[in-house]
């Protein structure tokens, strides 16, 4: 009996071991390992955003308190008790990403998930911008999530510090973070006015999540950021054909003529933005100069239907002009 | 509510929805939209951030150990629709992109659905021949 309690003991040892083992290797901190024993060199040693303002939250209520100090921090003075209906799912006893994302929206801020790297989340909060995060404090096959806000860190001693459910300066190694949020998907939010850029930030990424207020009908917002992107990447073709079409769309035509030229300057060969300035220049009956531009279009890509229809539409209305032009002259072909 | 101030809001809402669809006045078909653009640009950047990662020494190396054409394999990529560059796109946002830095990334789901393709494994691309 003795026996065979005691290999009964050992056996769990020896399981609890291996589980320990297996834990371990799940929660390694690569990218805080890399980061603490390589400080990158454009990354200051400690940093704090204390004007970020704190929100204590009621239960399960992380997600509209995380938010309100993003949004109040970015210019947009709200509480958690007015995003909660907006965010805040009572049955899931949270809120999800999207909805976050979708509320930005509607305050007028531009969200931004940052790459999936914690120097970038680093950077971005010491470019003064408090990041947004999903953390699962507990483990993958029981999931205990929380949103918090990252407001400082201190690269010395490897640590962070945030605005989390009801500690206003809640300090967390770095590492126990980095498993924390790695377990929820490495997501990391950056909300900014539309004016603005977040530091890390990349083209592509910025223009889509600019895009996304043309499909609200927020189209003046849209602009004012593609405006942004291209005082910040001003060799960007896509950038520069983004802010023609918002522009376009809001019937500014001389600021659309003038992007859709820059971004044919960047890229002469640009099918989109030649076919674009053709409608536009056609709108304004300049026919003779949007001619050209359809053609050129049609001969770089014959397969998009919206380029033959241009050339189509154009080829069309010069002919009716130039039956116009003989009508009078010629009476009796009727 | 009267049905009077229900039909002005019908009339009201019907007008705001029509307002909608059509913000501008330029209603062109034969336009190119943002979201197309964006689209067009995803996809081509993710086609040649896979032929970047393919033309490095290294993984031309691993391609050779296995017995594979290195041009060859650029060619798969450059042939390669856009629906197909979206679902290698959508298996690389399922991995876990801590510690692997992206072209890492690129080149292991690469080298496991691709070369697993050429080899008959697997055949999650249907421009992969298995004969």
């Amino acid at each position: 009996m003795l026996r065979r309690l005691i290999i009964r003991l050992a056996r769990a040892a020896g399981g609890s071991f291996l589980l320990l083992a297996l834990l371990a290797g799940c929660a390694s901190a690569p990218q805080t390992r890399q980061l603490l024993d390589s400080p990158p060199a454009r990354l200051p040693a400690r940093v704090e955003i204390l004007a970020a303002p704190f929100f204590p939250q009621e239960d399960y209520q992380c997600g509209p308190a995380a938010l309100a100090t993003v949004l109040s921090h970015s210019g947009v003075p709200v509480h958690p008790d007015a995003l909660a209906p907006q965010v805040f799912i009572p049955e899931r006893q949270g809120s999800l990403q999207l909805e976050l994302i979708a509320a930005t929206r509607r305050h007028g801020r531009v969200p931004y998930v940052l790459a999936p790297r914690l120097e970038d989340v680093l950077r971005e909060v010491s470019a003064g911008n408090p990041v947004l995060v999903l953390q699962n404090l507990a483990l993958n096959w029981y999931p205990r999530w929380h949103y918090a806000v990252i407001v400082g860190f201190d690269v010395s001693d490897g640590s962070l510090v945030m605005r989390s459910g009801r500690r206003q300066r809640h300090v967390v190694d770095l590492s126990v973070f980095e498993r924390t949020w790695a377990r929820g998907g490495r997501w990391a939010l950056v909300i900014l006015p539309p004016d603005r850029v977040p530091v890390t930030a990349e083209p592509l990424p910025f223009l889509r999540s600019a895009a996304s207020f043309e499909q609200l009908g927020q189209l003046a917002t849209a602009r004012v950021a593609y405006r942004t992107a291209v005082a910040h990447w001003p060799d960007d073709t896509i950038a520069w054909m983004a802010l023609g079409n918002a522009a376009y769309a809001l019937q500014d035509a001389s600021e659309a003529e003038r992007a859709y030229r820059r971004a044919l300057d960047l890229s002469p060969d640009y099918a989109p933005a030649l076919n674009n300035l053709a409608q536009l220049l056609a709108d304004q009956g300049r026919t003779d100069e949007a001619l050209p531009l359809a053609r050129k279009a049609v001969a770089l890509d014959a397969t998009r239907e919206a380029y033959r229809d241009t050339l189509e539409t154009l080829r069309k209305s010069l002919g009716s002009t130039e039956n116009l032009a003989k009508t009078p002259g010629s009476p009796k072909n009727k | 509510m009267s049905r009077k101030f229900m039909r002005s809001l019908c009339v009201l809402v019907s007008l705001a929805l029509g307002g909608m669809s059509l913000p501008m006045g330029v209603a062109h078909a034969a336009w190119v939209g943002t979201p197309a653009v964006l689209a067009d640009q995803q996809v081509q950047f993710d086609r040649e951030r896979l032929l970047s990662a393919l033309a490095r020494g290294e993984v031309q190396e691993q391609l050779k150990a296995l017995g594979v054409d290195p041009a060859q394999a650029a060619e798969r990529v450059a042939a390669l629709t856009p629906e197909e560059i979206q679902a290698l796109n959508a298996r690389m946002a399922e991995m876990p992109a801590g510690g692997i830095d992206a072209l890492g990334a690129v080149v292991f789901i690469f080298l496991v659905l691709l070369v697993t393709d050429i080899l008959g494994f697997t055949n999650i691309f249907p421009f992969v021949n298995s004969r």
